[in-house]
């Protein structure tokens, strides 16, 4: 890793990224991914999107896992770790195929913003990246909002760009 | 069965986009008729679904088909009025001038186009597009709301323009040098949802004017504006002079 390499230096663009409101649907956030998948070039995949307010302030983001929480269907919810449900094999599968059609298609409906994750972990595009390492490692994030002057959203980094530098400088 | 001449100049999806035209226009395929398939309508008439796609975007924009989320692509039961086409100046056609409102900010944001929103705006679906949303008073009372959608790319610095106090057009015009060439108008009847009677001081279920605006620089498509209006506060005055040409 090079010395005094700081976040705008690894930083991805806002427009880089899907961005959605917070009232649209989960089922629309999924077609927008999707479209995204295909048109990428910068990124191999979206592994989340934006969520913005009406004013443009970033609320939160939503990622794959995100989604797929917010279409499993509730019955398969556990309420407390005593409670998960821990049988494997079929009937798991099973179980879940079969409440899918019935409730994952209604909870496609559901606005993102009862998904997403707050925002609540930024940096500054000027902070050194093992700050940027540091909250996305411990506080298990794939992407993190870059601000400026702790107000203006001007860019992202993900969890693979800090990889691909701090497994480059272990390499070296 | 009319198929594609693939020794034609012409473009696949041009003339898929005839064939399908006809059908509609020769009843074939008649109003509130559900077309085939995407993938049907590939193997019909062997060509990818890029081609059926772009055939069936046109479609969409110029008002033959609708698409309806979860249900299918129909031919759509509106009658566009094509033939109607006016040219008049633009300030005359603008709800935003000469009328003294105020202005209730609702939205002005970023988002993904969605629905059929991609092909309103003639972009693909990966754009980003920014969204205003405003409610309009006279006297206090709410009477239009004004729902419009650029792409992001056509004028970034619009996000964060102050379009509560300026006309859009002003702004657009004067300030960022684009300038409208063309405007086509769709008007409509509607019945409210809650969120707009509540918005408009109505019922749910009241119904409202509606007009749909899709703005031009060119041949670039650089704006849609949906406009839901109280159908007690606006006459529209229509009026065409006949010439000598």
């Amino acid at each position: 890793m090079s010395k005094g390499k700081v976040v705008k230096d690894l930083m991805l663009d806002v427009f880089d990224y899907p961005h959605v409101p917070y009232w649209f649907t989960l089922s629309q956030a999924i077609k927008i991914i999707k479209v995204s998948f295909i048109s990428a070039k910068k990124y191999p995949e979206p592994l989340a999107i934006l969520v913005f307010d009406e004013k443009y302030n970033l609320m939160g983001t939503l990622s794959l896992k995100n989604i797929l929480t917010g279409l499993e269907p509730r019955f398969m919810r556990p309420t407390t770790d005593a409670q998960a449900y821990t049988k494997e094999g079929p009937e798991l599968a099973l179980i879940w195929s079969t409440l899918f059609n019935k409730e994952s298609k209604d909870l496609a409906e559901k606005p993102v913003s009862e998904i997403m994750v707050p925002a609540k972990y930024f940096v500054e595009p000027d902070d050194p990246i093992t700050k940027a390492a540091f909250m996305i490692i411990h506080n298990d994030l794939i992407l993190l909002p870059v601000l400026e002057n702790k107000k203006k959203f001007v860019g992202l980094v993900r969890l693979i760009e800090i990889f691909n530098e701090i497994s480059d400088a272990v390499l070296k | 069965m009319t198929l594609l001449d693939r020794q034609n100049h012409r473009k696949l999806y041009v003339q898929l986009y005839d064939i399908m035209k006809k059908k509609i226009e020769d009843k074939e395929w008649s109003l509130g008729f559900r077309i085939p398939i995407e993938q049907e309508l590939c193997n019909v008439f062997e060509v990818s679904r890029v081609t059926v796609r772009s055939a069936i975007s046109v479609l969409v924009r110029q008002g033959y088909l609708i698409r309806q989320q979860g249900r299918g692509t129909f031919v759509s039961k509106k009658v566009i009025s094509d033939k109607l086409t006016m040219f008049t100046t633009f300030g005359e056609l603008m709800l935003e001038e000469g009328i003294d409102f105020s202005t209730d900010m609702l939205a002005q944001t970023i988002m993904m186009p969605v629905d059929d929103l991609a092909d309103k705006l003639n972009v693909s679906g990966d754009k980003h597009i920014i969204y205003i949303k405003r409610l309009r008073k006279v006297d206090n009372k709410p009477i239009l709301i004004q729902e419009t959608y650029i792409p992001f790319h056509i004028c970034p610095p619009l996000l964060e323009e102050d379009v509560r106090k300026n006309s859009l057009f002003e702004l657009l015009e004067r300030k960022h040098g684009i300038h409208l060439t063309r405007v086509r108008n769709y008007f409509d009847v509607k019945y409210l949802n809650a969120d707009e009677g509540m918005l408009l001081d109505l019922s749910e279920n009241s119904p409202a004017l509606v007009l749909t605006q899709h703005f031009f620089s060119g041949e670039t498509q650089i704006m849609y504006m949906r406009s839901i209006k109280r159908p007690d506060s606006f006459v529209f005055l229509i009026e065409f002079e006949k010439t000598d040409r």
